[in-house]
């Protein structure tokens, strides 16, 4: 469903004559004092573990944060529109969604009963409401810098980033919840065990990975121009759709009985309710990765110019994996100061297939400092930013971290099936 | 050098731009208002079957009593865990049970910091010792909030903790505890979790 890059402004066009842009800034406002007032009851009645949950996952959000920004690697999305996304996640769709989702699995007790409400209620009243509210953030995004969504991967980074302020603001409410329900007073041990949970283990699949569904198909709407209305409206609506059906998923009490507590049976709900979309979702975003990097590559390969670019280097500028080896074959060959120059060389080469593919004559700033860059790496005694072969330490660095992410994986889920 | 114009300064014309932001303030309108209007709409309360056990879920029973009717909104049978929300006029009558590896003082130290984590509850009187006709064994006492109060039960067997909480106006608790009370001494717990 990816689809060809549209070139936007070389900068955010200036959003405040935008009425849009104020009725987005109301919104985040109102969103801002309900959750304030939230936040001030937590704090009134469980000071330090309020305080504890509001630092462990402003921490938790760094990794992710700089993992989504880094998705883009060619144009990256402005900081401002970033905190934007993340704002709507964290300010306007989670005060929607708490009487929003509370409403619906009422109704589904009303309307169904009390046992569907019991077992169904969150699988589906929490996806139907939440997921609507987050996707309402890229649109909003669109309404306000339409120039820079040009690609169904700035959908994807939107969407992940509503996803990740939604799921940041839930969990330290869930954190807070558990806090209560233990009825122990100001305790942090259920923050902790919140977050080990809902942070550490279900972390990945959650509302960063659903927003990131979502965002695609806006992406695809407002990129796709070339196709028909109907057809994109309804790759968008197929997007919404799925990330839905994978939040239903995820919520839903498949799988909740007859494999006991233990850690098999948590690894088996990791497994097979959370891995799928998992997978679904991050092929998605490596496919519009590679179609947006294939599209800024070509704009470099049309200068043929080896100065700029060398035939080893597009080949690895197109892709994440591809361009973290040449940086390690840069340290192995030439040293820290040569991974580092080669860091530069990388940004500095998508900075101007950038502002290439804008018919921009914003080139020079670019164009020297590739050439500065190259010179550099000469003296270097490293001129060529490819990789390499693979070395039997990188192999041996990735089994072993392999090890480790798994070994820690199974004491945490023996410890929290065992709880 | 050209003229700036508004179309290079904006993304969108200024009109579309506005409605599409109109529809987006409707849409979630429409979630955090419309939604829980609805919900209001629809009737929650169910009328029960008198002097009947109710199976309020993870192998607890109680007969409610008598005029009381069951609101779907707090009610969530289980398995491992369960609520039942019974009111009578305007007396709320909550059961809530949930699995617990502790003693009796325990839940009761529990469910009693969980009353006074609420801003303005303050727990009242002494705690009493109560049992069921099922031989439930359990402690119980009151609580108030302003101009309301309210009464608490907490009884602990088979690795589950059961948490009864009455609340109202004074004058309604008055006509409603005793027949709340005699309800209470009805819990009982049949196993087959």
């Amino acid at each position: 469903m990816s689809s060809p890059v549209r070139p936007g402004a070389a900068c955010p066009a200036t959003p405040y004559r935008l009425p849009a842009f104020w009725v987005v800034i109301a919104l985040l406002a109102t969103g801002a004092v309900r959750m304030s007032q939230i936040l001030a009851k937590f704090l009134d009645s469980y000071p330090i573990a309020t305080i504890t949950a509001l630092a462990l996952f402003a921490l938790l959000a760094v990794p992710f944060w700089l993992f989504v920004q880094e998705l883009d690697f060619f144009e990256r999305e402005p900081a401002g529109l970033l905190v934007l996304a993340f704002s709507w996640g964290g300010l306007v769709a989670t005060s929607v969604s708490i009487p929003g989702s509370t409403a619906v699995e009422n109704l589904i007790a009303k309307l169904g009963s009390p046992g569907l409400a019991a077992d169904w209620g969150a699988a589906l009243a929490g996806p139907t409401v939440e997921e609507i509210a987050k996707t309402l953030g890229v649109i909003a995004v669109v309404l306000i810098a339409r120039s820079q969504v040009n690609s169904v991967l700035d959908g994807v980074v939107y969407g992940a980033m509503v996803g990740l302020g939604f799921q940041i603001v839930e969990d330290i409410v869930f954190a807070i919840g558990a806090v209560a329900l233990a009825g122990q007073g100001d305790q942090v041990q259920p923050v902790i065990t919140t977050f080990l949970v809902r942070g550490f283990l279900a972390g990945v699949w959650s509302h960063t990975l659903f927003g990131a569904l979502a965002g695609a198909g806006i992406g695809y709407l407002v990129v796709s121009t070339d196709r028909g209305r109907p057809r994109r409206v309804a790759t968008a609506a197929l997007a919404l759709f799925g990330a839905w059906a994978s939040h239903v998923l995820w919520n839903s009490p498949l799988f909740r009985e007859g494999l006991g507590n233990g850690a098999v049976a948590l690894l088996a709900v990791l497994v097979f309710k959370g891995l799928p979309p998992l997978v679904l979702i991050l092929m998605l975003v490596r496919r519009a990765h590679d179609r947006e990097a294939e599209y800024y590559v070509a704009r470099l390969q049309g200068l043929d110019d080896p100065e700029v670019i060398t035939e080893g280097e597009l080949r690895a500028l197109g892709s994440g994996s591809r361009r973290a080896a040449a940086r390690r074959h840069a340290a192995e060959k030439a040293g820290r100061e040569a991974r580092a120059t080669v860091r530069r060389l990388q940004r500095a080469q998508a900075r101007l297939a950038v502002e290439l593919s804008r018919a921009s004559e914003q080139t020079d700033q670019p164009h020297s400092d590739v050439r500065r860059h190259r010179a550099t790496l000469i003296a270097l005694g490293h001129p060529e930013a490819v990789e390499g072969l693979r070395s039997w330490r990188h192999t041996a660095s990735a089994i072993g971290t392999a090890a480790v992410a798994i070994a820690v994986l199974w004491v945490a889920l023996s410890a929290l099936g065992g709880a | 050098m050209g003229t700036v114009t508004r179309r290079h300064l904006t993304d969108l014309p200024s009109t579309p731009g506005l409605l599409s932001a109109l529809v987006l303030v409707a849409i979630l309108a429409g979630l955090c208002l419309g939604l829980p209007a609805l919900d209001r709409a629809v009737p929650a309360q169910r009328a029960i079957p008198g002097g009947e056990p109710y199976r309020v879920g993870a192998g607890v029973t109680v007969v409610p009593p008598a005029g009381a009717t069951l609101d779907v909104t707090g009610t969530r049978p289980g398995e491992d865990r369960a609520t039942a929300l019974f009111r009578l006029g305007a007396v709320r009558y909550s059961i809530a049970v949930q699995p617990f590896s502790g003693d009796l003082p325990q839940a009761a130290v529990r469910l009693r910091q969980r009353i006074t984590d609420t801003s303005g509850y303050q727990v009242t009187g002494t705690q009493l010792a109560v049992s069921t006709a099922g031989g439930l064994a359990g402690l119980q006492g009151g609580y108030t909030a302003g101009d309301r109060g309210g009464r608490y039960a907490v009884f602990v067997a088979h690795g589950l903790t059961i948490e009864v909480t009455v609340s109202g106006a004074d004058l309604d608790l008055d006509h409603t505890l005793p027949a709340i009370d005699a309800s209470t001494k009805t819990l009982r717990y049949e196993g087959g979790r």
